[in-house]
């Protein structure tokens, strides 16, 4: 099938042998490529692994629309078992790596194995080699990028683990670029453990499409019609950011660990603020309306915002100084530290500390503690230790009550948005596959459009429908979904790039039922690897069913419980899963994972 | 008065943040907007409950118009 480079490659770190795989046609077909062959390939290769072992692989995986001249499409997906959450694990990250791979002559790139010393790939068109790191071992993510780019040129991509993946730490991402982050599941941590400190990549290559002039055309008024749309000068202005008044009006800004949805002193640090404090902007290869706003530090150093890293690092925290949460922001990326699950972190530790559940006095908004907690969580020393597999595993630790607000499902710290009052929300990051993250089924704006009080089956459907297209298609194609979602660009456009760049057209249709096999893929790869999965795997945090918040618009509003359930019951019905959340054997035979069914026999429903 | 806030780029397409307006009688909220404001992919609240462009809007009610954001 055109449009792919055609080839996996296949890299051992224990024995250095390093191999190329042709890529099936029904590999493609069934599972087209970023998150859908990474989960095929989990399943099929990583039984019961420790996620920190040699048993357990990393993958990074293209798609067909990954590189190529259509709006945006400078993405990779990286995934392996979790160690943070023990389950499938990925995330998505814009860098010139995603480019290059495929220029290279690879979709798919798999690490296996352990080296035992430090060590990065290389990776020059056909020529792959494992190279000695040891100048490169604990030095941070912008450190290594800096000394790699002088080795081998800036035209390499170059993807990164910082210091807190050495140290294994359980939130710690992939870096590229100096602020480019992915893989929140501890995909960083992955490779800390098989010590590669990075992959370098640089392709000379082209892919071959089904119809090129045809993509060129259509790629270009693609670009054009993105910025001629209504709202895309607002976005070049404020990008993400333009959702934090957005989210702090509706009262779902997380605040001080999400007990609170409006914070004080938003209008220190919002869009309008960015605005004032610009001084540049980044963004991913390919794309025409980036998304990283660059101000300058409160120490003068520039760094790289979004709304995510501002809301957790901000409110969460009751911090109000943007130029303060920009140094934050960039000691994680430095560090290589996810910057939501840091701020859930630094939260609960402010609150744990509020409530005497831990000897050290550290109060909210105390922006020298949150360094040093920064540095610590990174070392995983002092109180870091305790945190270095995020708020679950301390809040079990911890006990006391504490894991009522410990902001988490399936071990995955929540994105930036309290969901008091937003129950479609909330079952949004209970069922997200990952765990809590927005990436899957961002339904709040619509939910709040229309009316966010429900519980109604209709907005379970709407959910089920953006987790096909948003996690399913996108995360699959493998492109960056901000040009539909944000300055609504057609999503019509892309079955058409696809058929341009592949030769087969797929309807809308055939697009659901592939987001839905790679959807029950990921469930039975869960239910494989976590013998206590189940329901209760689906459920927010305590926080949000029993408290409300003080003040704002929603106060004295919570999720209720008993209506949760009933919306999770219509979720596992329109999934075809039983109560349990297990998917029935006639739901994965009909999405053609016979084998799947096959090996689950006497776990599904 | 009626308040009315606009968030994100309809904020830019009004010229403002926030208006006060003095109605006589109950008026369509579109009757109060310039022709230029977008009819899709907007949240209307009125009082905090999701309304539309034809709903009725009085002194006292207080408006918010936001663009439907993704969230990344």
């Amino acid at each position: 099938m055109k449009g792919y480079a055609g080839k996996l490659l296949r890299v051992n770190l224990s024995n250095g042998k390093i191999s190329k795989e042709e890529i099936s046609d029904s590999m493609k077909r069934d599972f087209l490529g970023g998150r859908g062959f990474a989960v095929k390939l989990l399943w099929d290769e990583v039984r019961h692994a420790d996620p920190l072992s040699e048993k357990n692989k990393l993958i990074f995986a293209t798609g067909p629309l990954t590189g190529q001249s259509i709006p945006s499409s400078g993405k990779m997906v990286i995934a392996s078992k979790s160690p943070l959450t023990g389950g499938y694990g990925d995330g998505n990250i814009g860098t010139m790596a995603s480019v290059y791979l495929k220029k290279a002559g690879y979709d798919v790139v798999v690490v296996e194995g352990k080296s035992e010393k430090p060590c990065y790939l290389l990776i020059e068109d056909e020529n792959v080699r494992i190279v000695e790191a040891f100048e490169l071992w604990g030095k941070n993510t912008f450190e290594a990028q800096d000394l790699l780019e002088k080795k081998h040129g800036k035209n390499s991509g170059i993807l990164l683990t910082g210091p807190a993946g050495e140290n294994l730490i359980g939130f710690s991402t992939v870096m590229s670029q100096r602020g480019r982050a992915g893989g929140r599941p501890g995909m960083g941590a992955v490779m800390g453990s098989k010590r590669l400190k990075a992959i370098v990549i640089k392709g000379t290559g082209s892919i071959v499409n089904f119809d090129e002039n045809k993509l060129q055309e259509m790629g270009k008024k693609g670009y054009a019609e993105i910025k001629g749309k209504s709202n895309y000068d607002f976005w070049m202005k404020q990008g993400t950011m333009q959702a934090f008044d957005w989210a702090n009006e509706n009262a779902c800004l997380p605040t001080y660990n999400y007990r609170e949805g409006v914070f004080e002193l938003s209008k220190e640090m919002d869009g309008y603020v960015v605005e004032k404090l610009h001084a540049g902007r980044k963004g991913c290869p390919l794309c025409n309306m980036q998304c990283g706003h660059i101000i300058r530090d409160s120490s003068g150093q520039e760094a790289e915002l979004d709304y995510e890293n501002v809301g957790m690092l901000g409110p969460n925290i009751g911090l109000g100084n943007l130029p303060k949460v920009a140094l934050l922001n960039r000691m994680a990326d430095e560090w290589g530290l996810d910057t939501i699950s840091l701020g859930s972190c630094i939260g609960f530790i402010m609150e744990a500390s509020e409530r005497g559940l831990i000897a050290e006095k550290i109060k909210w908004g105390d922006f020298e503690a949150a360094q040093k907690l920064i540095i610590e969580i990174g070392k995983g020393e002092g109180l870091g230790k305790l945190f270095s597999h995020g708020v679950k595993v301390a809040a079990e630790t911890i006990g006391k009550g504490s894991q009522k607000w410990a902001m988490q499902v399936k071990g995955l710290e929540i994105s930036a948005y309290n969901c008091h009052a937003c129950p479609g929300m909330a079952l949004a990051f209970g069922t997200s596959p990952i765990g809590a993250h927005h990436k899957e089924a961002w339904i709040i704006a619509w939910e709040i459009a229309n009316d966010r009080f429900s519980y109604n089956k209709p907005k379970v459907e709407k959910l089920i429908e953006f987790q096909r297209i948003r996690g399913g298609f996108f995360e699959s194609a493998t492109v960056c979904r901000l040009p539909w979602v944000e300055v609504s660009f057609g999503v019509d456009w892309y079955p058409e790039y696809l058929e341009a760049i592949t030769g087969e057209r797929k309807s809308w249709e055939d697009i659901y039922r592939l987001g839905d096999r790679i959807y029950n893929l990921i469930r039975a790869f869960w239910i494989r690897e976590v013998p206590s999965f189940g329901r209760k795997w689906d459920y927010p945090p305590d926080r949000w069913f029993e408290e409300t918040q003080s003040g704002g618009k929603m106060k004295g509003i919570k999720v209720d419980r008993e209506k949760y359930e009933q919306m999770l019951s219509w979720y596992y019905e329109l999934r075809g899963w039983d109560q349990k959340g297990i998917p029935l054997k006639e739901t994965l035979e009909g999405l053609g994972l016979r084998g799947v069914s096959q090996e689950m026999i006497g776990q599904v429903g | 008065m009626a308040e009315i806030r606009f968030f994100g780029y309809l904020a830019d397409i009004v010229g403002a943040r926030a208006k006060e307006v003095k109605l006589e009688k109950p008026v369509a909220l579109r009757e109060i907007l310039p022709p230029s404001f977008p009819e899709k992919n907007i949240i209307i609240l009125i009082n905090q409950k999701a309304g539309r462009l034809d709903s009725l809007i009085q002194n006292q009610d207080q408006v918010a118009l936001m663009p439907v954001l993704s969230g990344g």
